[in-house]
């Protein structure tokens, strides 16, 4: 990759809880460049999430550094190509990563066409007839366009899950950020989700995938990240984490979940 | 003490009765609505990063909550507003503003302590996926409680608040120690007519019984129909 493409640098980012005594990140650092799918494995509790959510700052790091098109997102300031120092609105930096939840997190008390385009409307002031005739599309491309007023509640986990990547697509996002889509979903209702988060990638978008879906990894990655401790332990194309894992905790954690 | 004669020279007066029922439900309607605004604010005050905010609201809350109402009405009556020459006119053709007022910024701040707490409990009870979804989506902090948050917050206390309408429609009595002319300065006025206490007490009650019983019962009817809902 030619580092012109890097959309994301992620720079000895460190997240520490309770004074330090839990390093839920100690000392990660990676590059995430356009058009990757980047999957993130690794046991429970291993920082996954935390470094997912430190990307778009719904965590704070305690440590280190996130560049977003080369701006560093951790600072309070930033200096404009012209020189200027202004201050950094995390909010617009928020609007180009989209990101889809273990638990959906749909607003309850909106209906499904309302849940796609409040922030739209409300964030980017896009006119109201142009959001909903953007989400009319968005939802006939994930087969859901007849349940545009229902509410939440009357959706099944796999129909939730779908309209939540929709919603975030909604802001034209530069990156989709997945924390565990599928792990909340029946069974039956996984494949579904998995088959929108393929489309997706085939259309070139920068996706960051946590999931135990080591078939989704092999099949749609192009990276995979072993993850354990806080901790980058291993890293590479999918054919080589599975194939031929070096690190013993990758080896010892691939016997589990394969 | 009770006798028929009693109670048919107390009904002469039973104007006085209605009067006060108009006075009083005035009185409380207009303590929710001020006091659901102060709850408001004060709840998100004590919920905000921002510590003098957080520090003053919690001071006031906890205040009015270790206090007597009565006193906290004659401070606002004698103290507060004693500097004040309140315009002197009568709402609905008889209800004195210049009593009428204090009363309900009495009630109101009491209130609003109290709501504070049911809406904060509220919003409280709303999963924090909700937020981390809505800033996800580039929401600020503000339009996160306004559009998100708190439509679900509110949504899950509006039993609690109308609960706190039927508390107030009882308490709102005691600003008849300031001339507030409510249902009980109505029992005052007419044991004055008729020399006799006991009639018009007891008719208090059954008019305080019928304003808030039904209304309790509505409520419960209307918590069980929403929660029936939320299960769809
Ligand atoms: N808010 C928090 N307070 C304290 N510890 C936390 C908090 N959030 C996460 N942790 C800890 O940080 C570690 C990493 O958590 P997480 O990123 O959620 O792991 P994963 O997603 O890989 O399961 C865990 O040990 C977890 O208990
Ligand atoms: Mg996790």
């Amino acid at each position: 990759m030619v580092t012109g493409d890097r959309l994301i640098q992620v720079q000895h980012v460190k997240k520490h809880y309770n004074h330090g005594a839990i390093k839920a990140l100690d000392d990660v650092s990676v590059d995430i460049n356009k058009g990757d799918v980047m999957v993130v494995i690794g046991p429970s509790g291993s920082g996954k999430s935390t470094l997912l959510r430190s990307l778009n700052l719904l965590e704070e790091p305690t440590e280190g550094s996130i560049l977003f098109d080369g701006v560093d997102i951790t600072q309070k300031y930033t200096v404009t190509p012209e020189g200027k120092k202004v201050k950094l609105d995390i909010n617009i930096h928020r609007q180009k990563m989209g990101m889809v939840f273990q638990h959906f997190n749909l607003f309850p008390h909106k209906t499904i066409l309302q849940n796609m385009t409040i922030a739209p409307i409300k964030v980017k002031g896009m006119d109201k007839a142009q959001a909903e005739e953007k989400a009319r599309a968005l939802l006939a491309r994930v087969g859901l366009e007849d349940r545009a007023d229902a509410y939440p509640i009357q959706l099944s986990g796999g129909q939730k899950q779908r309209i939540a990547i929709v919603r975030a697509l909604m802001m034209e996002p530069e990156v989709m950020l997945f924390d565990e889509p599928t792990s909340a979903l029946d069974p039956e209702m996984v494949g579904e989700v998995l088959e929108v988060m393929k489309e997706l990638a085939a259309s070139g978008m920068t996706m960051v995938v946590v999931t135990h879906e080591m078939g989704f990894a092999r099949e749609v990655g192009n990276r995979v990240l072993f993850m354990a401790d806080g901790r980058l332990l291993e890293e590479g194309p999918p054919q080589q984490i599975f194939g031929n894992p070096q690190n013993p905790r990758l080896q010892d954690f691939l016997s589990k979940v394969l | 003490m009770l006798s028929i004669s009693g109670f048919q020279k107390a009904f002469e007066y039973i104007d006085l009765i209605k009067q006060g029922m108009i006075c009083t439900l005035s009185l409380s309607a207009l303590t929710v609505l001020f006091g659901f605004i102060l709850a408001l604010v004060l709840a998100i005050c004590r919920l905000s990063n921002f510590k003098a905010a957080k520090f003053l609201a919690t001071v006031y809350v906890e205040v009015i909550r270790a206090t007597p109402l009565l006193v906290q009405l004659f401070i606002v009556y004698n103290i507060l507003l004693a500097g004040i020459s309140l315009p002197k006119f009568r709402l609905f053709g008889f209800i004195r503003f210049e009593r009428f007022l204090p009363g309900v910024i009495a009630l109101s701040l009491n209130s609003g302590a109290y709501l504070s707490e049911i809406i904060r409990s509220g919003i409280q009870s709303i999963d924090g996926g909700q937020t981390e979804a809505a800033r996800s989506l580039g929401m600020t902090q503000w339009q996160n409680m306004q559009l998100i948050v708190l439509p679900q917050a509110i949504k899950n206390v509006l039993p609690a608040i109308a609960n706190e309408f039927v508390t107030i429609i009882k308490e709102s009595s005691i600003c008849y120690t300031i001339g507030v002319q409510e249902i009980m300065y109505g029992v005052n006025s007419i044991k004055g007519a008729t020399f006799s206490i006991g009639e018009p007490l007891i008719i208090a009650a059954v008019v305080y019984f019928c304003l808030t019983f039904p209304t309790s019962k509505i409520i419960a009817y209307f918590e069980r129909r929403m929660s029936r809902g939320d299960r769809r």
